[in-house]
Order: structure tokens, then C-alpha cells, then sequence
């Protein structure tokens, strides 16, 4: 198991390292200068060096990525460009618990409703609930993330006052943005528990199972679920990148001052300490998010240890 | 009497059931139905069905899901809508009419128009194009990426195939969102840059798909019999391998064609893809916030265009893997 | 009346899209105390459906009719599904064919033998390890303390067989049915587990039934034979009769396809030309006459009834009427 870990975990060192490289190379193949954004446009040429020397960067390029990487090993991302009096460490940690918030209770929405959704339509195949259900997923997965936002929004802001659109002040402010994150992968959730359910209880150790005397209850949550949530959570790892980027349209439209919305006011801003910034701390978190669902996966399926390539 | 059953049997036809015979009637048989060489060895042949090739087949498959040519119908005709709308409608995309700004729909202009008074339904047509296009110029080159990638891995296995698949397996640990953001901070905003961020990691699901393919089909003897006479890498991929591949091939790239179209409105409406005054669905929807819930229309019509071809071709991508393997079937 | 296991008159049909397939039609046996049946035939014969029928365990579009179905003086047809699973895995232990598959690959072989012994006699979960112990020692697993905490796929197929064995016989059953355990097995293996099998039966006094195609198996263990085809009962008698005085041609051809260890070199085998039926459209007189070499035009247009020869011998064949040709049965 030990080495299972460790092996994974040597696999997202490389992919962090290697997403840090093309980010940096990335950033400095940007035509422009940082500073010759906004109110910085009426620099002379003498201010502009100065001000390159102030920050490094005319220093040749091998040496700049060094000079990163040893920032990054002090956990120091570097000071915003835009606010340069405040470094990029402390605006993604204000900001990130925003979304951390909202992401979270729609990971928790999509498994709490995705889930059971599907299996009520695994149990009652062919009958109404079923057909409901598989609807209800088709629609909700080909539906892009802002198709659903706009509509939703017009819906319960427009049509029928009864949301806010705006900011993250009460209770009530949660449920549109959470539902627009969780829309799709509720449907991917359910379409894809009901196929593995429906696989699961023809196999050979369910028929086994019941011919040993077991309870149809137990049948359907010892022998079959156990089985069939196996896809959901290998699903986890891509269902948080996917809030990730669903979070850029969700926090932009509804107003939400967290992360994504953040990352996406910098790419215009052209700040290139937080754009640099903020992709590798979504990129840590997305291969920690993997990590953690590769470890669940080996303790509930003893053979994913095994199966290693 | 028979079990209990929650579901309501249809009873068997009279035809299907096997004759069988009451001992009196038994008895009294005649004599000549015992005869061994009356056996009437009837028509032993089996009706064969016309043989038809394989893809006259998936068509015939294909054309019987009704969603599949719904979607087919849909993206007809909107590519045709696209070509022939801007060349016959009295407004441009860029042209505004400042005494009807923010109009709302009339018989005039379809959809309303914007903050401009520009009309919208034809800047939705000339979105269309410019989304349908990128969605399948993506998709192509994504294609052939994917499949020289994916066949080259596949067919020398070994280190090679090693080596490309790990690199493949770090491309994609991340989301390939973020990727595209970078590109297109990179290169800029256009749509050349908007089609090199949607070749970055798109192709990698196709790539898989063949590689996956030819590492079963390699083994096959009609590959033997061609490596045997000579024929190099190239010409074993191009003219047996892909093309017996094809079928996982064609659907994991009708897939892509949705995605390019949902990335690259993605783009927009965050603001680093197309930008105006060029119009892409995208672009328009950004131009709405503001006035989402005044005026409704100006967000909601390029927004639900979206969604109609991206459920089209959704649709389309589920029909052909209907038909290409109907074992996938439920 | 006595026996152990009574089925009259069974008939299963799978209700699919297409149509009807009718796999089992009028099917009647019985099994008495301690005694072993063992039932033969090809696959779509109907056998597996038969006892899986009698054990209830066919998916909901499976509809059983017969006029009779008692298990130890119980009524299975009215039975409620409570008292059902009672019986199932209590009274009625069952060895399916596949012991790859059919074992719970996420649990451990603990988890799911101690399984029955929990629900069916109450245990405790130490009582039921200990009882677990015993029983892997009984169906000669080594090691068996490790073995209860590894996991399915940690096991062979002839040891797995050896589990499922296990699970079956764990709460000490009235009767166990063998659905071709040793099919998905290497011969060496099979050979182990028959053995075993045997054993179990020997010193336990086990009523069972053992399904399958394998004749040689049947012939060593088995006291009678009920010999299936098309979804009928064609033949059954006592493994004597079956081997020494068979009726059915279906039941000579098996005879024959067997190869046999003083057969002369050259010696060709014969096997029975054709296929078996199509269970959707099932012929419309008896099944098995397409590719008998005896057939007459009363075969092809209906069933034959059942001809009883003696206390334990019946054939249903038209060969049995006396307008038919006397037929002696090749040697």
C-alpha cells in the first residue's frame, strides 16, 4: 500500500513540475510587458528599466525560472503586479476558502443527490422513474455549465424573483450557484451509477449471494453498490477539475468573489504573478484531489494494488 | 399455478407452442406416421438475409435512433442557415441601428437587438459560423493528431509506447482548461489561437481510443502478411489498421466536436477568446450579462443556439456509437 | 409423501423483447432423501433453468408455471419471498459454474462464508469465523487462517470452486445442487474437486443434485440420471439403466460421443450432427428430431408422452409406440 502511495505522489511531483515549466516558459513568451497595462502605459524607457531590474526580470531567462522555483520552495508566489504591495500567497488564500465553500457543498450535492438518483433508476429499469432519470441525465450532461447558469439564473432572478444574484450573503445566495456546478455532474452520476448497477446485479456473485439466503436489502447495498460506486469515485478527480473550471463561469455570472473569478480578472489584467500563481495552486490541488481519490480507490477495490502496470 | 411476479406476462401465441397429444389420440395414430422414410425433411435451408457491407449496415442502424437524425437535421440546417442568412438579410453584423437599440423581437429582427442596435439573429448566424468552424477544423486536427499518436504508440509498443503514455498521462492529470487559459493568454485572442488552445490536450481521448485499437488489430494476420512483403509503419497504419479502427475512432471525434464548440464559447465569455466586435456565440453571451435580466433575449437566444448544437451533436456522437457497436447497447 | 424434492410439470419462459424463449417445458422429478441425481444435457437444454427455477433465483421477466413444486413438505410456489430466502442457502446450498465470477471480488473469503452461517443459524461473528476454519480445512484449503482474510482474486480457480463448495455446505443443507462445478476448471482440477465433492456427500448424507455435460462425471457419482434436451426430460432412469439399457436416441448418441479407453485405434468418434434448438422458435414435435437418425413424421408433429418402462425408467420417445419400427440400439 506504502508503495502505492509513494508511487502516485512521485507521478503528481512530476506533473506539478512539469505544469510550473510550460507556465513559466508560457508567461514569458507573452508579447508585452506587465507594466505596460493601465495607468503604467506612460513609462519612459529608463522607468521600465528600472522597474524590470526591480523585479528581475532582466535577468536571462534560465536564471529567472531558478529564481522561481526557489520562491516557490519558500511557499512565496511572488507580489501581484496589480497590488504590488500585497503577495500573491495572501490574495489566493482570502480568496480560495469562497470557493473552496461553494465547491465543496456541490461535490457534497452532486454524490447526495447524483447518487441515489441513480440507483432508484437501476432498481425500477423500464418503469417510470427510470425513464425520468435518464432524461433528466442526457439533458443535464450535454447542457454546458453557462447554459445552465444563464437559464437558471433568468429563471428564479428574472421570471421568478425569488434568488439573489448577487454575492455570497445568506444561506439563500448558495442554492443557484451550488445547483449550476452540480447540474452536470448530478447527471453524470446518476447516468453512470445506474449502467454500473444495472451491471452489477446481473453478475454471477450477486445470483451467488442470494442463493446463499442473503436479503434482497443486502443484496442491492452490500453486494451490488459496493461494485457499482467504484466508476463514481474514479469519476471524483475529473468532477473537481470540473468545478474548477465551472467555478470561472459560476463565480463571473453570479458575482462570487472566490478564486475563479479572480483567476479570470487577472488573465486580464495580464498580472502574471497570479495568473502564474493561482494555475499552480490549482494545479497542486487538482493532482491532491487525485492522489486522495487513487488512495479510496485501492482501499475499497483490493485489486487496484495489484493491477499496477 | 405459477410464482408470483410483479411483472404481467403476455401469454405464449398458440403457434409457438409445441403440439402434444392425449394417450387415446395417441393410440389410434395412423401407421403411416411411424414410417421412417415418409420424413418430410422439408426446407433445410435457411433463409440467408442480402448481405450488405458494414457501414451500409451502421447507416441502417443509425438512421433508425430518432434523436441521432434529429440532430443530423438540426446541424443541416443550421450550416445551411449560417451560409445563405447573412447573404440575404438586410443587416450586417457590425451594422447598428441606434434608433432600435435593444429591441426586442419582432418580425424585423428575429432575436432582438443589442446594446448597439445591432440585430441579433444575424450576428447569431455569423456565430454560427464561426463556432461550427472552429468546432470542426478542431475536431480534424484533433483527429489527426490523436490518430497518428495514438496508432504510432499502439503499433511499436515497447519503450516508445512507454514514453508517449506517460507524457500523455501528465498532459492530462490537469484540467485542460487551464491550458487553453495560458494559450490563449500566449497567442493572443483570434480564432487561430482559439483552435491551437483546442488541439492541446483534445486530441489525447482519440489518441487512447487508437491506440487501444491497434494494439488488438496489430496481431491480426493480414498485418503479419503485409509486414511479411515489406510494407513499411506508415503503410500498415494508413491502409489496414486505421481503417479497421475506425469505428471507436469516428465517435471519440464526434465527441470532440461538441467539446471545441463549448470550449471556444467558454473562452469567449470569459473574455480571452473571440472578441468583438466579432461575434461568436461565446462573445454575445459575454456582451449580455449585463442586461440579463432586462433584457432577457439578447443572452438566452445565443445561449440556447449553443445549446441546441452541442445537444445536436451530442446526439449525432450517440447515434454513431449506437451503430458502429450496438453491443454497447443497454 | 416422503421425498426430499417433488417438481411436476415445470415450465419457465423468458419473457425477452423479441419474443418467448422457452426454456424449460414441463419438466417433472423428484429427488428423495440422501439420494443423487444427476441431470445431463447441452447447453440450452434447459437444465441450469430447471433448478434455478425450483431456487427462485431468475430475473423478474423469467415466468414459472408448474402444478407442483415441494421441498421437504413445502409449498415453493406459495411460498413468501421471507421464508423463500429462509430455505435458500439454509435448506438448499448451491455451486454455481463459474467460481471467477462468482465470488464478491471486494470482499474478503471471511466476509462471504461466514455470510449464511450468520443469517441462516444465527452466529455470532467469532462463532462464525471458527465455523469458517472448518470448513476451509473440510474442503482441504491449506493455511486456512490466511486464507479467510485474503481476498477472491488471491485464489485459484480450483481453490475458489473450493470456497464456493464451502459456502454451499455451510449450514449443513438437506440438499445441494451442483451447477457444472468443474466446467471452468482444468481437468486435473476437476478431478480434485469431484473428489472432493463425493467426499462431502459420502460422510454427510447429503441429498444433491450434480448438472452437467460430462457423462463420465455422472456415471461415478450419480445413483439416478435424468437426461434433458429442448427444455424436456427425454430419458431418465437409474445410472444402470441409463448406461446399460438406454431408449432415447438422444441418450445413445451421448453414449457414443464418449471416447472410451478400449477403443480400437481408427476407431472413429461419433458425434450427434446438428445443433440444438432454438429455444425462441422451439420445432413443433420433439425437439430433438432434426438430427435423429430414427426420425418419423409423428416426431416432427408432436411431443412424445412419457412411456414409463419400469419403477425408475421412463423415455419419452415416439420409438416407444407400437406402430413404430423396432429400433436396436447400435453398440
Amino acid at each position: 500500500m506504502a508503495k502505492y502511495i509513494l508511487k502516485r505522489l512521485f507521478a503528481g511531483l512530476l506533473t506539478i513540475v512539469v505544469l510550473i515549466t510550460i507556465a513559466f516558459f508560457l508567461m514569458h513568451a507573452m508579447p508585452g510587458n506587465p507594466f505596460s497595462q493601465g495607468e503604467q502605459k506612460k513609462l519612459t524607457a529608463e522607468a521600465l528599466e528600472k522597474l524590470k531590474a526591480k523585479y528581475g526580470l532582466d535577468k536571462p531567462v534560465w536564471e529567472q525560472y531558478l529564481i522561481y522555483w526557489e520562491g516557490l520552495l519558500r511557499f512565496d508566489f511572488g507580489n501581484s503586479f496589480k497590488k504590488p504591495d500585497t503577495t500573491a500567497n495572501e490574495i489566493i488564500f482570502e480568496h480560495f476558502p469562497t470557493s473552496a465553500k461553494v465547491g465543496g457543498i456541490a461535490v457534497l450535492v452532486s454524490l447526495l443527490v447524483g447518487v441515489p438518483l441513480g440507483i432508484a433508476a437501476a432498481l425500477n429499469r423500464g418503469r417510470g422513474m427510470d425513464w425520468f432519470c435518464m432524461v433528466f441525465a442526457t439533458v443535464g450532461i450535454s447542457a454546458p455549465v453557462f447554459v445552465i447558469s444563464v437559464l437558471l439564473m433568468y429563471l428564479f432572478c428574472g421570471v421568478f424573483p425569488v434568488l439573489p444574484n448577487f454575492g455570497l450573503n445568506d444561506w439563500k445566495s448558495y442554492i443557484l450557484p451550488v445547483s449550476c456546478l452540480a447540474f452536470n455532474p448530478i447527471a453524470y452520476i446518476a447516468r453512470q451509477i445506474r449502467s454500473s448497477m444495472l451491471e452489477a446485479m446481473e453478475q454471477d456473485y450477486v445470483r451467488t449471494a442470494r442463493a446463499k439466503g442473503v436479503s434482497e436489502f443486502w443484496v442491492v447495498t452490500k453486494h451490488a453498490m459496493k461494485n457499482a460506486i467504484m466508476p463514481v469515485i474514479t469519476y471524483l478527480g475529473p468532477l473537481v477539475a470540473g468545478l474548477l473550471t465551472g467555478s470561472f463561469i459560476v463565480e463571473r455570472l453570479f458575482s462570487i468573489s472566490g478564486i475563479g473569478r479572480y483567476f479570470v480578472q487577472s488573465i486580464s489584467d495580464r498580472d502574471y504573478t497570479m495568473i502564474m500563481g493561482i494555475t499552480i495552486f490549482f494545479g497542486v490541488f487538482v493532482v491532491i484531489c487525485n492522489l486522495v481519490v487513487d488512495v479510496l480507490m485501492a482501499v475499497i477495490d483490493p485489486r487496484v494494488k495489484l493491477s499496477e502496470k | 399455478m405459477s410464482r408470483k411476479n410483479r411483472f404481467v406476462f403476455e401469454p405464449i401465441p398458440e403457434a409457438a407452442l409445441s403440439r402434444s397429444i392425449s394417450p387415446e389420440a395417441y393410440q389410434a395414430l395412423d401407421g403411416a406416421l411411424f414410417d421412417p422414410r415418409l420424413v418430410d425433411l422439408g426446407d433445410a435451408e435457411k433463409v440467408i438475409r442480402p448481405s450488405t457491407t458494414y457501414w451500409h449496415e451502421v447507416w441502417q442502424r443509425f438512421r433508425r435512433d430518432p434523436l441521432a437524425i434529429l440532430g443530423l437535421a438540426v446541424i443541416a440546417v443550421m450550416s445551411v442557415a449560417c451560409i445563405f442568412v447573412p447573404m440575404f438579410s438586410p443587416y450586417t453584423y457590425s451594422g447598428m441601428d441606434l434608433a432600435h437599440m435593444n429591441a426586442f423581437p419582432t418580425w424585423q429582427h428575429l432575436c432582438g437587438t443589442d446594446q448597439m442596435g445591432r440585430d441579433l439573429f444575424v450576428r447569431i448566424m455569423y456565430g454560427a459560423r464561426i463556432s461550427i468552424s472552429i468546432g470542426l477544423i478542431a475536431a480534424a486536427i484533433n483527429f489527426v493528431i490523436g490518430v497518428l499518436y495514438g496508432g504510432i504508440s499502439g503499433y511499436v509498443g515497447g519503450k516508445t509506447d512507454m514514453v508517449l503514455m506517460r507524457i500523455v498521462d501528465i498532459l492530462i492529470s490537469l484540467p485542460s482548461m487551464l491550458y487553453t487559459v495560458l494559450i490563449m493568454l500566449v497567442l493572443g485572442s483570434s480564432e487561430f489561437s482559439v483552435i491551437v488552445a483546442l488541439c492541446f490536450t483534445s486530441w489525447i481521448g482519440t489518441a487512447r481510443v487508437v491506440r487501444s485499437e491497434v494494439m488488438y488489430l496489430k496481431h491480426a494476420e493480414y498485418v503479419l502478411a503485409a509486414r511479411l512483403s515489406g510494407a513499411k509503419l506508415w503503410d500498415i497504419l494508413v491502409t489496414h489498421l486505421i481503417p479497421n479502427a475506425m469505428g471507436p475512432i469516428i465517435v471519440s471525434t464526434a465527441f470532440l466536436i461538441p467539446n471545441a464548440i463549448f470550449t471556444e464559447a467558454f473562452l469567449s465569455f470569459l473574455g480571452i477568446g473571440i472578441q468583438a466586435p466579432m461575434a461568436s456565440w461565446g462573445t454575445l453571451a459575454n456582451d449580455a450579462r449585463s442586461t440579463l435580466l432586462t433584457y432577457p433575449y439578447q443572452m438566452i437566444f445565443p445561449v440556447m443556439a449553443i445549446c441546441v448544437t452541442m445537444f445536436s451533436f451530442n446526439f449525432i456522437g450517440d447515434g454513431l456509437r449506437d451503430a458502429l457497436d450496438p453491443r454497447l447497447k443497454k | 409423501m416422503g421425498r426430499l424434492l417433488e417438481v411436476k410439470n415445470l415450465t419457465t419462459n423468458f419473457h425477452i423483447g423479441v419474443g418467448c424463449v422457452q426454456a424449460v417445458r414441463s419438466v417433472s422429478f423428484y429427488l428423495d432423501q440422501g439420494e443423487s441425481l444427476g441431470v445431463v444435457g447441452e447447453s440450452g437444454s434447459g437444465k441450469s433453468v430447471t433448478m434455478l427455477s425450483v431456487m427462485g433465483l431468475l430475473p423478474g421477466y423469467a415466468e414459472i408455471k408448474a402444478d407442483a413444486i415441494r421441498f421437504d413438505g413445502k409449498d415453493m410456489l406459495n411460498i413468501s419471498p421471507s421464508e423463500f430466502r429462509k430455505i435458500r442457502g439454509g435448506d438448499i446450498g448451491m455451486i454455481f459454474q463459474d467460481p471467477m465470477t462468482s465470488l464478491n471480488p471486494l470482499y474478503t473469503v471471511e466476509n462471504q462464508l461466514t455470510e449464511p452461517l450468520r443469517i441462516h443459524r444465527g452466529m455470532s461473528k467469532a462463532e462464525a469465523r471458527l465455523a469458517a476454519l472448518n470448513l476451509l480445512k473440510r474442503v482441504e484449503i491449506p493455511d486456512p487462517e490466511q486464507r479467510l482474510k485474503q481476498y477472491p482474486h488471491e485464489f485459484s480457480g480450483g481453490m475458489r470452486q473450493r470456497v464456493m463448495i464451502a459456502m454451499a455446505v455451510a449450514c449443513q443443507p438437506k440438499l445441494v445442487i451442483a451447477d457444472e462445478p468443474t466446467t471452468a476448471l482444468d481437468v486435473t482440477i476437476q478431478a480434485q474437486v469431484l473428489d472432493l465433492l463425493d467426499q462431502l456427500k459420502k460422510t454427510t448424507s447429503t441429498s444433491t443434485i450434480m448438472i452437467t455435460h460430462d457423462l463420465g462425471v455422472i456415471a461415478s457419482m450419480c445413483k439416478r440420471i435424468l437426461v434433458m434436451y429442448g427444455g424436456l426430460v427425454v430419458e431418465q432412469g437409474t445410472a444402470r439403466e441409463i448406461f446399460y439399457q438406454p431408449k432415447h436416441p438422444y441418450t445413445w448418441g451421448l453414449l457414443h460421443s464418449i471416447p472410451r479407453i478400449n477403443q480400437q485405434k481408427g476407431e472413429k468418434l461419433i458425434p450427434i450432427n446438428g445443433t440444438p434448438p432454438d429455444m425462441l422458435r422451439p420445432p413443433k414435435g420433439c425437439p430433438f428430431a432434426p438430427r435423429c437418425r430414427y426420425a418419423m413424421p409423428v416426431c416432427q408433429k408432436y411431443l412424445a408422452p412419457e412411456t414409463v418402462l419400469s419403477g425408475t425408467h421412463a423415455v419419452c420417445c415416439h420409438l416407444m409406440h407400437e406402430k413404430a419400427p423396432k429400433v436396436e440400439r447400435q453398440v
